[in-house]
């Protein structure tokens, strides 16, 4: 058996899995018994190692890291978005999240599975060390990203389902949803930032210029601006809790085209990716 | 007068210059920028003048765009200067109320215990009540962020004005000119390694550069790893097919040029007659369609495809393999010796160290801003116990939350 194979038995596994937990943690809100969410995480957490193991091998495969073509990018976006409901649930104990950020990894994911998955060697522009950190601060800026989004869905729902017990008991009260999707907010600002720093740095040696205007960096700024106001608008206007949850939510959608549409749509020096 | 300058300074005309920079980003991505006017009239029927008029075809060079820029650095300039004042100040803070519809925290362990599981180091007393500050330089964060984006800006404007640039392109053996700056480049060598699928792995060039006064250093760049020698840096960029064309007028031999593909040679005695090296195929096949194409990056079968052209007229068109010739009149040209070329780019931008610093201290800045909050807290002492206070600027809610486990947690013990 190949690398290959087993990158794909993984892959599919964590696939299988992240469905799974998807489907337990719907049943969980219907049938409102706490061992299901309970299995839930425990199923999320092991499509979850599936799902890392695919991108262990891939890497041994390819013997680099497997952060370069849109297949990679967007199983690893999707490993993020995981990766940081994972924190996000350990941090803040509330498992109903899982109901909102498995669909969010299993549409990124179900995207992934449709990009062409040949390992191909890299072109000298992308053998740098500059790649693997731009990526990877990506994958955590844009995992957490998704994150606020999933927080932010659940608060704008929460307001639907006050009457319900179960939502009392299980998802936090709207106060501190806002909070959680403010401190992911935090985290993936910080992380975009970094992206833009070591994309800058990475571009200057590879093309001698560090900022050129490229539609995928014109929409990594775009989205750094929005996520700017968002933040400012905190503070200055007292945009909390519903309108904070819908900022994060519109936020999510522009990481979501900056992602996918700025490759399909808009081509530039990110093409390859 | 005051107002005006209020309202450039407030957060409010901030939002309101992100807001503009999402929409004018969004255009320039979405409509092509520096094409020529015949691809707008093309492309936007009807509003193309519009386009060219208000510069949406170059967006981020315009006249308004640096405008934007400019008054983006003033309203940041102005905030850091009216809140300089404020961060530095250490006087005493007033002690919050207790939040509404909650139990006031009370604290029957030992004050000590508590101060230093929350991460308290010191407090200072004032009339009976207890005050412990935090993270003190979590007040900077805000500050130093607009101040690192300040020197971002300041340092791509800059770079924009003085940088120098320039290309030089050729095969090895040759010596250029750096433009303006008086030294000479020699490309001593360039190789391209390619691995065993035929793709690139690296693209090197080996350089010596030489100043006026003749004195010389060498050195290689290669994608990802440019080369610093006299204070400017030498980008391994691109690369192209070059070949000797030789011409003969009869038996005799009229000249020798080196040609890049793209360019052309004109007669040295009948300049009216000139012929195009279009394109090199390394591995010449024919392709599904009849047209040629290369089967592989080496140098397995050459072929290169020209244009002649006679007083601008087009003569013929073809591709010659190796040793073949075209013959026009008592003219006979000959490609021969075909070998890559390189082309560098040449940069001396002594700003582009200032942006990047730029963008450090706004990394640094967001960090401090998002995971070192200054928390606060207030012991006042009472009859059953201490009521403790405690505020945060950003997430106060998570932070009583933490005060009141740690509470507890000191309660027990001290049972």
């Amino acid at each position: 058996m190949n690398f290959v194979q087993v990158e794909s038995i993984c892959f599919y596994a964590a696939l299988v899995g992240y469905f799974a937990a998807m489907v337990l943690f719907f049943v969980f809100f219907a049938v409102k018994k706490d061992s299901a969410g309970r299995f839930a995480n425990v199923v999320m957490v092991l499509a979850f190692a599936a799902h890392t193991a695919s991108l262990v091998v891939r890497g041994i495969g390819a013997g680099r890291l497997p952060l370069t073509n849109q297949y990679e990018f967007a199983t690893s976006f999707a490993w993020g978005i995981s990766l940081c409901y994972l924190v996000f649930q350990w941090r803040f104990c509330f498992r109903a999240l899982g109901a909102f950020v498995t669909p969010v990894v299993i549409v990124i994911f179900g995207y992934a599975s449709l990009q062409n998955r040949e390992v191909r060697e890299l072109m000298p522009a992308l053998r740098s060390g500059w790649l693997a950190l731009h990526v990877s601060t990506a994958i955590i800026g844009y995992g957490s990203f998704g994150v606020s989004f999933a927080v932010s869905a659940m608060f704008l729902m929460r307001e639907k389902m006050a009457h319900s017990d179960f939502w009392r008991q299980n998802v936090p009260e709207g106060r501190k949803l806002d909070l959680i999707s403010y401190r992911a907010v935090s985290l993936g600002f910080l992380f975009l930032t970094m992206v833009l720093v070591t994309g800058a740095i990475w571009a200057e040696q590879a093309w001698g210029s560090y900022w050129s205007w490229d539609p995928k960096e014109t929409w990594a700024l775009v989205t750094w601006f929005i996520y700017a106001i968002y933040l400012h608008l905190r503070i200055s206007r007292g945009w909390k809790d519903k309108r904070a949850a819908i900022f994060a939510v519109v936020g999510f959608l522009c990481v979501i085209f900056t992602y996918i549409g700025v490759n399909t749509l808009l081509p530039g020096i990110h093409s390859y990716a | 007068m005051k107002k005006g300058i209020r309202f450039l300074f407030s957060m409010k005309f901030a939002l309101m210059i992100l807001c503009l920079f999402v929409l004018v980003c969004i255009v320039g991505s979405v409509i092509p920028q520096g094409q020529t006017e015949i691809a707008y009239e093309t492309a936007y029927p009807g509003w193309s003048g519009m386009i060219l008029t208000l510069g949406v075809d170059d967006v981020f060079h315009s006249w308004w765009f640096v405008l934007l820029t400019v008054v983006l650095c003033v309203n940041l300039l102005g905030c850091n200067l009216i809140h300089f004042p404020g961060i530095g100040e250490k006087g005493n803070h007033p002690i919050p109320a207790a939040p509404a519809g909650e139990e006031p925290m009370l604290l029957t362990g030992n004050a000590d215990d508590l101060l230093r599981r929350m991460g308290f180091r010191s407090t200072r007393t004032e009339d009976g009540i207890r005050y412990g500050i935090r993270n003190r330089i979590g007040r900077w964060g805000a500050w130093l962020t607009h101040l690192g984006i300040l020197v971002i800006i300041v340092g791509f404007a800059l770079g924009q004005i003085f940088t120098a640039e320039y290309t030089v392109y050729g095969v090895p053996g040759t010596t250029h000119p750096v433009g303006d700056t008086g030294y000479t480049l020699t490309i001593d060598n360039f190789t391209i390694a390619l691995r065993d699928d035929d793709t690139v792995e690296q693209y090197t060039a080996e350089l010596t550069l030489t100043d006026a006064e003749g004195r010389s250093v060498s050195g290689q760049s290669s994608v990802n790893h440019p080369w610093d020698a006299g204070g400017m840096r030498f980008y391994q960029n691109y690369t192209g097919w070059a070949a000797d064309l030789v011409v003969y007028r009869g038996e005799e031999l009229l000249q020798t040029e080196t040609l890049c593909a793209g360019e052309y040679l004109t007669v040295r005695d009948r300049e009216d007659l000139i012929l195009m090296f279009r394109a090199f195929y390394p591995d010449l096949v024919t392709d599904s369609t009849g047209m040629p194409a290369s089967a592989s990056g080496r140098l397995n079968n050459p072929g290169y495809l020209y244009g002649l052209y006679y007083k601008n007229e087009l003569l013929g068109m073809n591709v010659l393999r190796a040793d073949e010739k075209i013959t026009a009149s008592e003219y006979t040209f000959l490609f021969v010796n075909p070998r890559s070329y390189t082309l560098l780019q040449i940069k001396r931008d002594p700003f582009t160290p200032v942006a990047l610093l730029g963008g450090g201290i706004l990394l640094v800045a967001l960090f401090i801003a998002f995971y070192l909050r200054t928390e606060e807290i207030w012991i006042l002492p009472g009859e059953d116990g201490s009521e403790i206070r405690g505020r945060s600027r950003k997430g106060s809610l998570l932070y009583r939350e933490k005060l009141a486990e740690t509470i507890q947690t000191c309660n027990e013990v001290s049972k």
